[in-house]
């Protein structure tokens, strides 16, 4: 049993990371219906950026997570003005095209400058150690991450929920026409979701680097394919949703391969699909009620 | 078909034509401008088959890398050298397969046949899903096969992947192969079925309303895509003489995708375009990857340049023309019989 809740204590920190990844996504699926492959790239230029500003200049923390932040933000807003901008309206299709074509160039952009070997990320002191709950053993860098990502939680449901930016959000991934014909500036509430999503991927970006204690160019890659299949089994465009299904997936994978045998630990990325095609045949609008859309 | 005899003169006439060619092209051609020549006819048939499905039909498959990964692991088994099955590796097959070597026709064929079982599995989610779901769920069976691919250390030998290929494709098989499947695309898009297709990638339920068996028409589509998808598969694994999981990843399959996308979803010659042009580009650019010393000023080396390249020209031609080089249309012929 404790080797069970200690799995699922463990998860805890990556399902966050995840489940960041999965509210950013779904919210710019949910609005402008874009499977955005390049998201991956935002998070992982974030965890570079911050990177850099922690070993190449020594920065203090709080400067590198600033750091890693704005630039986030200011290349999510990049490829949406490049990339997506021209070709909104030209369906999913064209638009999941120029994002994976996105996502290849700048993740080659990064392995061409920097290589894709592993690149050490310095974790606070206060960071470092365990606390222990009788046989339990909680990591203090899990406590945060999982702290931050509840508090960031609350706060974009409230957003969505109850402000006004919110409401303009719902009303445009309901129709967007009619949207503007009711006066909702519809370009503006799309580059602030762009905005709040570059943040969240941003946050998870420098989070990963904390929990992992390594960045690499290649580590959006694997996640964006997760977090796209939390969004689609938490139902599209519900952020709740979306980061409770991070929390199940992360969750779900490291129970999968915590009792599987120790040869098959590779088949570890089997499982979010099996999830995912279970879910799209038999519920396909996700475990959650789609909210925003 | 009624056979007239001006047909049959046209026929022996176009067989003669392409025979003559390829014999002095393999006269001419050697070393590096031999494996271009060789690999744009291999991307002519990836790119077709995938147009077949991604044109016509109008699901956007990004999931070919699994049925050519699946085609040319079965040929791969069949075409190694015993020495090395059992010798080198002991891989875990049974015995009639380790201890045989066959020739390229055999392969070609089991591993089509291998590749169509693929194709099939991928029908499953055409039935249910649409558009950007079945793209995903297409990817999913990419990362599902390469996965499954290397962690079977006793069949695949995992990731370090299989060595000692027999050298066997050259120009007759790459381009009678190319040149066979055009002739039957183009004949296709003017039939029954081929018109099926296309009208499937239309409008769906308005097909189904005609009274065309979706499921039917769909697992031909899957059925011949994928059969052609993994011979393609298997020349190209005879060309580059080696072959590892991962070497059929979403950056094969946006090269692919790449092609079409250039030359215009649905039309044959303008996957034909599509693949010279990729093909041109990434092979011509290759070299400057590895760095080079220009006039004294010593370019760095930047591996993946093509690749990043390839990505900037796919965004343009979506942005400003999203319907590809030829569009839906192909070159005509007509003017040279001298009508419109």
């Amino acid at each position: 049993m404790n080797y069970f809740m200690q799995q699922i204590i463990n998860a805890l920190g990556w399902g966050s990371i995840l489940a960041l990844l999965a509210a950013g996504y779904t919210m710019t699926f949910g609005i402008i219906g874009l499977v955005n492959f390049a998201y991956g790239e935002v998070f992982m230029a974030a965890a570079f950026a911050a990177y850099f500003a922690l070993t190449i200049f020594n920065l203090p923390y709080w400067v590198a997570l600033l750091v890693g932040l704005i630039s986030a933000i200011v290349i999510g807003l990049a490829i949406e003005r490049i990339a997506f901008k021209p070709v909104r309206g030209a369906g999913m299709i064209t638009l999941f095209i120029t994002s994976l074509g996105a996502s290849i160039i700048i993740r080659n952009l990064f392995v061409m400058l920097f290589d894709d070997s592993l690149k050490s990320f310095k974790t606070p002191n206060f960071l470092r150690g365990v606390y222990l709950l009788s046989d339990l053993i909680f990591f203090k860098k899990n406590i945060l991450i999982f702290s931050i990502t509840i508090i960031l939680c609350i706060v974009l449901v409230y957003i969505v929920k109850n402000t006004k930016l919110g409401i303009a959000m719902r009303s445009i991934s309901y129709d967007s026409q009619i949207a503007e014909t009711l006066g909702i500036n519809t370009e503006r509430i799309i580059i602030i979701t762009f905005i709040i999503a570059s943040f969240l991927g941003g946050m998870a970006g420098i989070l990963w680097g904390i929990l992992f204690g390594s960045v690499r160019a290649s580590m959006g890659v694997i996640m964006v394919v997760d977090a796209f299949i939390a969004s689609v089994v938490g139902g599209v465009g519900n952020v709740f949703g979306a980061m409770v299904s991070g929390y199940i997936l992360a969750i779900g994978s490291a129970l999968f391969i915590a009792y599987l045998p120790q040869e098959l630990i590779g088949l570890k990325p089997l499982f979010v699909w099996v999830i995912f095609f279970i879910i799209l045949i038999f519920k396909p609008s996700g475990l959650f009620r789609a909210n925003i859309k | 078909m009624k056979f007239e005899k001006n047909t049959i003169v046209k026929y022996i006439l176009g067989a003669g034509l392409f025979f003559v060619t390829f014999y002095l092209l393999e006269k001419l051609l050697s070393g590096f401008w031999l494996t271009l020549f060789l690999l744009f006819g291999i991307n002519v048939i990836l790119a077709i088959s995938l147009n077949v499905i991604n044109g016509w039909i109008g699901f956007f498959s990004i999931g070919h890398g699994g049925i050519m990964l699946v085609g040319a692991y079965a040929a791969a088994f069949l075409t190694l050298p015993p020495s090395f099955k059992v010798g080198i590796l002991n891989l875990h097959l049974p015995a009639f397969i380790l201890n045989i070597q066959l020739p390229l026709l055999p392969a070609l064929l089991i591993g089509g046949i291998f590749g169509v079982m693929a194709g099939v599995v991928l029908v499953l989610p055409a039935l249910r899903l649409r558009g950007m779901y079945f793209c995903a769920g297409t990817l999913g069976f990419n990362i599902i096969a390469t996965t499954i691919a290397e962690n079977l250390p006793n069949v695949t030998n995992g990731a370090m992947g299989l060595r000692q290929f027999p050298s066997y494709t050259n120009i007759w098989w790459v381009w009678g192969i190319a040149i066979f499947l055009i002739y039957i695309t183009l004949m296709l898009k003017k039939s029954y079925i081929g018109r099926a297709f296309i009208s499937i990638g239309k409008d769906q339920c308005l097909a189904e309303h005609m009274g065309i068996n979706l499921l039917k028409y769909k697992i031909y589509a899957f059925g011949f895509s994928a059969f052609f998808t993994a011979i393609g598969a298997i020349l190209w694994v005879h060309l580059i003489l080696n072959l590892y999981p991962r070497a059929f990843d979403l950056i094969l399959v946006f090269s692919v995708v790449t092609m079409i996308v250039i030359g215009g979803m649905g039309s044959v010659s303008g996957s034909i375009i599509g693949a010279a042009i990729v093909t041109l580009f990434t092979e011509i650019l290759a070299p400057i990857e590895e760095g080079f010393n220009f006039f004294g000023f010593q370019v760095p080396q930047a591996l993946g340049l093509t690749t990043i390249l390839l990505g900037v020209l796919l965004i343009v031609v979506l942005i400003k023309k999203p319907e590809g080089i030829m569009g839906e249309k192909e070159i005509s012929l007509n003017f040279l019989k001298g009508k419109k």
